[in-house]
């Protein structure tokens, strides 16, 4: 079984974001980390390839060699090797050129399970995945919260509305990680020194045979205008005085002020 | 001169980081409410059940031995690793350690023949057994060569007695590793003695605990008559003293890195606080001194971790002799924590005292820190006396003028 995990770098979700002069996000000493829906994948990915007692999981990126940190910290995990897709041309690409120059990547080799973040936390859209599985022409389940094997088909459980809905599809197929998939472990001290000898393919987007023309900010579909802040929370109100009178004034106030019912 | 932090043991720090925040730490409260209520009792404030969960996991993880040689079965990774991780561990107020407890290692390494190796060294350093120092007496601590416990060379046998204080661990060790006086004419030289000795010992018992500031729990050990064979001498006759030296520059290593660990989170939590915190319309953050106490802190925690990153460095190198650092570490790592802890409460204020974080913990815990492994007073001498014996400042990088 020959799993791909596709990763992406993001903030520390505790990153305090701020914007710069120019009004993009600033990255001054920002700690950056794994993704943690792709984080999920990753585990499952191990998870997968211990309990069959073979096969091999290959974490996929796309970014700059700042990148090589969260791979090799998923190789830490227990991963067998990196994948950077390195280009300078890759510069202001949006979700659509990421999914078709991993997709490219992905096909250099067979692939029996794809595995993915269902989002990312910083631009949270959720659509590398699934574009992926559409340009590969396979199978997708997204929002996964468990993966069970079996015959060459999988049966993965997604979250619905008020529910859970069981789908079953045949290999190779792409999967996108819901926390509770897989609770990822820590990277062990063994596996922190092996991270080093592992190794991480670079590739370029000539070794891709990917024209510089349709990707990065070249083939960007979508441009961001601005970004903004949101606004400060403001202070809240205390609702004082007795209860049954208190209850009366709050009810008031959430028609005629916030106007939430 | 290369500064930078191999890649790994920034891994290995960020594990450990992310092990003890969401393993670890949420014992906190449970830890701070048995020791406030333990009283004059010795009740854990880490229950066994909880301990050995967190043993298991950091055994999966490969946390076990990590300075403790290849050869014994450990990780053969050396000091700064040890150092990285015990920083982030004591982040943490919950009083865990990852076995084994270094400090005996680098004494029975030096010291113990083929048996002993075998029955003690080995399954000490794999962590399957726990062992204890007892060389402090009710009139001896910093003066060790002043110990009144004595061995009695008798009929092919050696017959011990004495009294031993403030030993940890006493009731929960397998064996322990006394210091005694065999030859009170040669004293320092030639005329101390330490001995193995198996919990259970007829004559060995530990008679009281005694409770002290902070968590920290030790207790007294009688030897009335303790009779053993001469297989259970540790080292050569008589000479006891210059393993027990080298002994205590780990310990005192791993001291620093346990004032470093604790500094960081306090630091963190005086900038938190000083964020979050309004009083008379503006944050803390904008009165001179809270800003001056936070620069101060930083600026300590700095100097402290470069020593001791330092030193941890020259280990790893192969020097034995770190008493000079060992020293200079051990005064200024416990004095910055007492600063920094202080500081702390004040930043806090009324939540600084309380028992609703750790705070005041870590204060009295700050205090334990200066008396153990030797006083202030006593290293200080140690600097002094190196620097005023050669006429010479001391220099770390061995450069002769």
């Amino acid at each position: 079984m020959k799993i791909a995990v596709l990763m992406k770098q993001t903030f520390d979700t505790e990153t305090k974001i701020s914007l710069d002069a120019k009004g993009q996000i600033d990255s001054t000493g920002v700690n950056y980390v794994v993704n943690p829906y792709c984080e999920f994948a990753v585990e499952e990915a191990l998870r997968i390839k211990e309990r069959l007692g073979a096969g091999e999981v290959v974490v996929l990126s796309i970014g700059s060699e700042q990148v090589e940190s969260a791979l090799r910290t998923c190789l830490a995990m227990g991963a067998d090797r990196g994948v950077l897709v390195n280009d300078p041309a890759l510069e202001g690409g949006d979700e659509y050129t990421t999914a078709q120059v991993l997709a490219k990547a992905l096909q250099k080799e067979d692939y029996d399970i794809i595995l993915a973040g269902f989002q990312a936390v910083d631009d949270g859209s959720g659509q590398v995945g699934p574009r992926i599985a559409e340009l590969l022409n396979i199978p997708q389940v997204t929002i996964v919260t468990k993966l069970e094997l079996a015959d060459g088909k999988a049966v993965a459980t997604r979250e619905i509305d008020d529910g859970v809905e069981l789908i079953e599809v045949p290999l190779p197929a792409l999967f996108t990680a819901q926390q509770g998939l897989a609770e990822p472990r820590y990277p062990s001290m063994k596996g922190i020194m092996q991270s080093k000898k592992k190794p991480i393919d670079r590739l370029t987007l000539a070794d891709l045979g990917v024209s510089a023309e349709g990707v990065g900010a070249n083939g960007a579909k979508v441009s961001i205008a601005a970004l903004s802040l949101p606004a400060p929370r403001q202070a809240g109100k205390i609702v004082g005085g007795e209860p049954a009178e208190a209850a009366v004034e709050l009810v008031k106030l959430l028609r005629t002020e916030a106007k939430i019912i | 001169m290369d500064f930078s932090l191999p890649e790994e043991y920034v891994e290995l720090k960020k594990m450990v980081r992310r092990f003890t925040e969401n393993e670890i730490m949420p014992l906190e409260n449970k830890v701070i409410e048995r020791e406030a209520s333990r009283g004059f009792k010795d009740d854990p404030v880490l229950l066994p059940e909880e301990e050995a969960v967190l043993k298991q996991k950091t055994k999966d993880l490969g946390l076990w031995g990590i300075e403790v040689p290849e050869e014994f079965g450990g990780q053969g990774l050396g000091a700064l690793a040890k150092i990285v991780v015990l920083e982030e561990l004591k982040r943490s107020i919950v009083p865990f350690t990852l076995p084994p407890d270094a400090p005996n290692l680098n004494f029975l390494q030096e010291c113990c023949n083929k048996e002993q190796y075998e029955k003690y060294l080995l399954p000490y350093a794999k962590g399957d057994i726990s062992s204890c120092l007892a060389m402090t007496e009710p009139n001896a601590g910093s003066d060790a060569a002043a110990i009144q416990t004595k061995a009695e060379f008798k009929n092919g046998k050696w017959v011990i007695n004495g009294t031993k204080m403030f030993i940890s661990f006493a009731p929960k060790v397998d064996f322990f590793i006394v210091t005694t006086v065999t030859d009170r004419e040669k004293g320092k030289k030639g005329g101390f003695t330490a001995f193995l000795l198996d919990k259970g010992t007829p004559g060995l018992r530990v008679a009281k605990n005694v409770n002290t500031i902070g968590e920290m729990l030790a207790y007294e050990i009688v030897l009335e008559d303790v009779t053993v064979g001469p297989e259970q001498v540790l080292g050569e006759v008589g000479n006891a003293f210059i393993p027990l030296q080298n002994r205590f520059g780990v310990r005192r290593l791993e001291i620093a890195a346990w004032c470093c660990g604790f500094s960081d989170r306090l630091i963190k939590m005086m900038i938190d606080q000083a964020n979050i915190r309004k009083t008379f319309g503006k944050p803390l953050a904008d009165r001179q001194s809270v800003q001056w106490w936070i620069a101060d802190s930083t600026m300590e925690l700095h100097a402290c971790r470069l020593m001791l990153y330092h030193a941890a460095w020259k280990v790893d190198q192969g020097i034995k002799d770190v008493r000079m650092e060992a020293a200079m570490l051990k005064v200024y790592a416990t004095e910055m924590l007492t600063k920094i802890a202080d500081r702390a409460i004040q930043v806090h204020g009324g939540y600084g005292l309380s028992k609703e974080m750790p705070i005041e913990f870590i204060y009295r815990l700050a205090r334990i820190t200066r008396i153990i492994e030797g006083p202030s007073e006593i290293h200080r001498w140690v600097i002094a006396r190196e620097g005023l014996k050669n006429e010479k400042p001391y220099n770390t990088f061995g450069i002769n003028f």
